[in-house]
């Protein structure tokens, strides 16, 4: 197989001229040595490359003799570019033919060569490769945000580099790990991103577009890889040939001379931004270090029992009666240290929603020029941190809404200038912490809701009656109904009526809440309020006989000792309470679960008025014994079939109580 | 006593490796029966605690306990076996057990009515489980140990706490 080979070797000597390249580009001429270019002369003449061995052997040669730096920086960088061209064949788009595969070969005929020494070191290296895949995605979340960025400002170098060195470590590793695919790739990414860095080249829309294209593909290889790691053969995703081919054309389009020398000057050279790679990630290793969360796990059960025992002390009647100050002051002492010991753990969970931001600013960009309009993306409180599972869960939910607001809320440019508005549409995403809990807001300066659309759509769907009057909140909920879009037409961004139900269902799944409120004309503001995090819930401790349950607050409407007059019976069985001109059902606790009560008589008792799906119903219960926010614990395998209860808790005294489930209560309640 | 003899007149369904079953056990009792389990899976004895229980269960399954902020399920083992429930006293106890539940490792705890002891069995000790039928599968018992004259059933506790029926024991300690 001698083209596999010839493959394989101008790769490796790519490789050696994209180092040289990188060294020359951040650490200046004076980092090079002219037995750099000889050890390259000597490679290529073993792969047989006579042609590039000639030319790196002058090079070395020039760059011996005694020349001012700049010279010789336009000597080595001229040289490189020669080199590179000798391996890559004169013109990019030969590669069809067989004089010049460009190496690395383009994935169609270097498919099946590569993939078998891919195979094996997925099997030897697996853990190299998944920290490769971890840390490959930390980089393309990086290198999409600063895009964004470029975008803005096109000159900015230091993003710019930023973009570079993450594609470089991308190609370095992927290089080291064999996914020659990723290497080509980034490879490509990194030469335009270097003749945009060297100034040959002005940062256009298109050029970030192409960049961005690449980062998805790298991320789609890496989902592959991932799963490969998994043993599920995914379908062979061959990236698009063309892409490299563009990025190549990208590179060329605003130079009218490719081979122009590169404009390698001594400010880019000393720039202080440009360090080594190697110390840029050893300072990011030594910050932060990946736990098992099982072990997080473990620390949080032991925290909350730590908390529990230091209660148990602190309550103790023998210490209460005490007088001794010392130990009274070593208990304060130690109550603290509990308490931010739990602080901590509960936090390590957290992370900063900006990830999340990022993605959607992307999504923004993208859809807004699918959609042709132009639409400003701001964010703030990108450093509100949240529950790692939560702020994930979060990112399908800020896509549809964004995605509805560019389809629907935002008018085109010329309905806007006409109306009078800023022609440039703004989304606004903000993140913060409120009481307890986290608020993520969108909202858009677009059309705002059309009441009567909506209601229309509605009847046309049988979602509500045709008589009846509805608040403006309410017809707002309607927008979450599934099946509800009032979209003229299917486009493809949005108008096929699954969105909003999906944020629902997610927020839902999330226990949070989610509030709407519009102004025709105006525009429609989001905000999702949720728990920091999953792993605690503000809970309200009920109790029935001897048993403690804990209803999550955020299904609580109210809770009230009802009165005689209040109740009524329905046939004889169906008991119901009128709470505020409202008939609801009453659901018994304690004959849901079959336990003896102590309280039988509803006026004895406690009614909570609960909402599953935005239906309301009352539950009742014996009494109330406060509100307590609880570590959420899984009951296990054996009891995951139990309707109505989701899970439990250890409560303040150390005992046990079960969360309940109030749409699994409120099912079966007949 | 009516039930201890005819538990001898059974023989074992799986024959076990003689050697593998001696060693140490944990004895307790339920009512006048005496039953052992290897010590190597007794995580610890609690006294009898707050027990929260579970809606829509059996009846044996009492519910669950805080163990140092892992809950665990907690089983009775007298009911488990179809035995009469009896009023627990003071040394009625939780035994908690780490067994192996469809390739999980999992801690329930048992309750029963009281500990013995732990003894250390050797395989002259134990006798294989008598047959007492067909139609009768107790594949939950690994042997009879007979130590004093008296006899100590033992347990697969494996098996006891799988989620398997219990009709074959129950119907026998009935």
């Amino acid at each position: 197989m001698p083209e596999v080979a010839a493959s394989a070797d101008q790769v490796a000597l790519r490789d050696q001229i994209d180092e040289l390249s990188t060294r020359l580009i951040l650490d200046g001429v004076a980092a090079i040595s002219p037995a750099d270019f000889d050890r390259l002369s000597q490679s290529a003449d073993d792969f047989g490359n006579k042609a590039a061995a000639g030319a790196a052997h002058s090079i070395a040669e020039s760059l011996a003799s005694a020349l001012p730096a700049p010279d010789r920086t336009r000597i080595a960088s001229n040289g490189l570019m020669e080199l590179r061209q000798l391996l890559d064949g004169p013109l990019p788009g030969r590669q069809t033919g067989n004089a010049a595969p460009s190496p690395p070969p383009p994935s169609g005929t270097g498919a099946a060569p590569f993939a078998q020494p891919r195979e094996e070191s997925l099997a030897a290296d697996e853990a190299l490769i998944r920290e490769f895949i971890a840390e490959s995605g930390e980089h393309l979340a990086t290198i999409d945000s600063q895009l964004l960025l470029l975008e803005q400002d096109n000159s900015a170098k230091d993003t710019l580099n930023t973009i570079f060195r993450s594609f470089h470590t991308i190609k370095g590793l992927a290089g080291f790990l064999e996914f020659a695919d990723i290497q080509a790739l980034a490879h490509e990414v990194e030469t335009l991103l270097d003749l945009a860095r060297t100034a040959q080249l002005k940062v256009t829309p298109s050029i970030v577009d192409v960049v961005l294209e690449s980062t998805d593909v790298v991320r789609q290889e890496l989902t592959a890889i991932a799963q490969r790691l998994a043993g599920n053969e995914p379908p062979t995703t061959r990236f698009d040939n063309h892409l490299l081919e563009r990025i190549r054309r990208a590179g060329r389009g605003d130079t009218p001379e490719p081979q122009s020398p590169p404009a390698v000057n001594a400010a880019a050279a000393q720039s202080p931004e440009a360090e080594p790679q190697i110390v840029e990630r050893r300072a990011g290793d030594a910050t932060s270090v990946r736990i098992d969360t099982v072990k997080l796990d473990q620390l949080m059960d032991m925290v909350g029992e730590m908390v529990i025992a230091q209660t148990l002390i602190r309550h103790n009647s023998a210490l209460e009666s005490t007088n001794d100050a010392r130990l009274q002051r070593n208990l304060t002492q130690l109550a603290r240290i509990t308490s931010d010991v739990q602080r901590i753990t509960t936090s390590m969970r957290m992370v900063p929603i900006g990830i999340q931001f990022n993605r959607t600013a992307r999504v923004v960009r993208d859809l807004a020029r699918r959609a042709n309009k132009q639409i400003v993306f701001e964010a703030t409180g990108e450093t509100t941190e949240l529950d790692k599972t939560i702020a994930e869960e979060l990112s399908d939910p800020l896509l549809h809404m964004v995605r509805n607001s560019i389809d629907h809320g935002i008018e085109s440019h010329e309905e806007r200038v006409a109306l009078g508005k800023d022609p440039i549409g703004h989304i606004r995403v903000s993140a913060c912490h409120q009481s307890g809990q986290i608020v993520v807001a969108i909202s858009d300066d677009g059309r705002g809701l059309d009441r009567e659309k909506i209601l229309a759509k509605a009847r046309q769907k049988g979602l509500i009656d045709s008589h009846g009057s509805l608040s403006d909140g309410e017809i707002f909920q309607l927008i979450f109904e599934p099946g509800l879009s009032t979209a003229a037409a299917v486009s493809d961004i949005s108008g096929r009526g699954v969105g909003m139900d999906v944020v629902r269902r997610h927020v839902q799944k999330l226990r949070g809440r989610i509030d709407i409120q519009s102004k025709a004309g105006e525009g429609t503001a989001l905000s999702i309020k949720l728990p920091l995090t999953l792993a605690l819930i503000e809970g309200l401790v009920v109790v029935v006989g001897q048993q403690r349950y804990i209803v999550p607050i955020f299904a609580v409407r109210e809770m009230f000792r009802p009165t005689a007059e209040m109740l009524s019976t329905v046939q004889g069985k169906g008991e119901m309470a009128m709470v505020r001109g409202a008939l609801m059902p009453i659901v018994r606790l304690h004959r849901r679960f079959a336990i003896e009560p102590h309280k039988v008589n509803l006026t004895e008792g406690t009614l909570i008025v609960a909402e599953s799906e935005g239906v309301p119903f009352c539950l009742f219960v014996d009494g109330l014994i406060g509100k307590q926010e609880v570590v959420i614990k899984g009951l296990g395998q054996q009891f995951k079939s139990v309707a109505g209860v989701a899970g439990c808790a250890i409560l303040g005294d150390g005992r046990v109580g079960l969360i309940l489930d109030i749409d699994g209560i409120h099912q079966g309640r007949t | 006593m009516q039930t201890t003899t005819s538990l001898q007149a059974a023989q074992p369904v799986i024959p076990l490796d003689i050697g593998k079953r001696a060693g140490k056990y944990l004895i307790f009792h339920l009512g006048v029966e005496e039953f052992g389990t290897e010590v190597l899976k007794v995580r610890e004895i609690m006294g009898l605690q707050d027990i929260t229980s579970i809606p829509q269960v059996p009846p044996y399954v009492k519910g669950v306990i805080n163990l140092r902020g892992k809950v665990i399920p907690v089983v009775d083992l007298r009911l488990k076996f179809g035995m009469e429930p009896e009023p627990y006293t003071a040394r009625t106890c939780i035994v908690v057990m780490r067994t192996r539940q469809a390739e999980e490792d999992l801690m329930i705890g048992m309750i029963v009515d009281g500990v013995v002891e732990v003894l250390n069995l050797t395989a002259s000790d134990i006798e294989d489980t008598p047959d007492f039928g067909p139609g009768v599968v107790t594949p939950y018992l690994t042997g009879m140990a007979k130590i004093k004259g008296k006899v100590k059933i033992l347990l697969d506790i494996d098996q006891v706490l799988s989620g398997t029926d219990l009709q074959g024991l129950s119907a026998l300690l009935q």
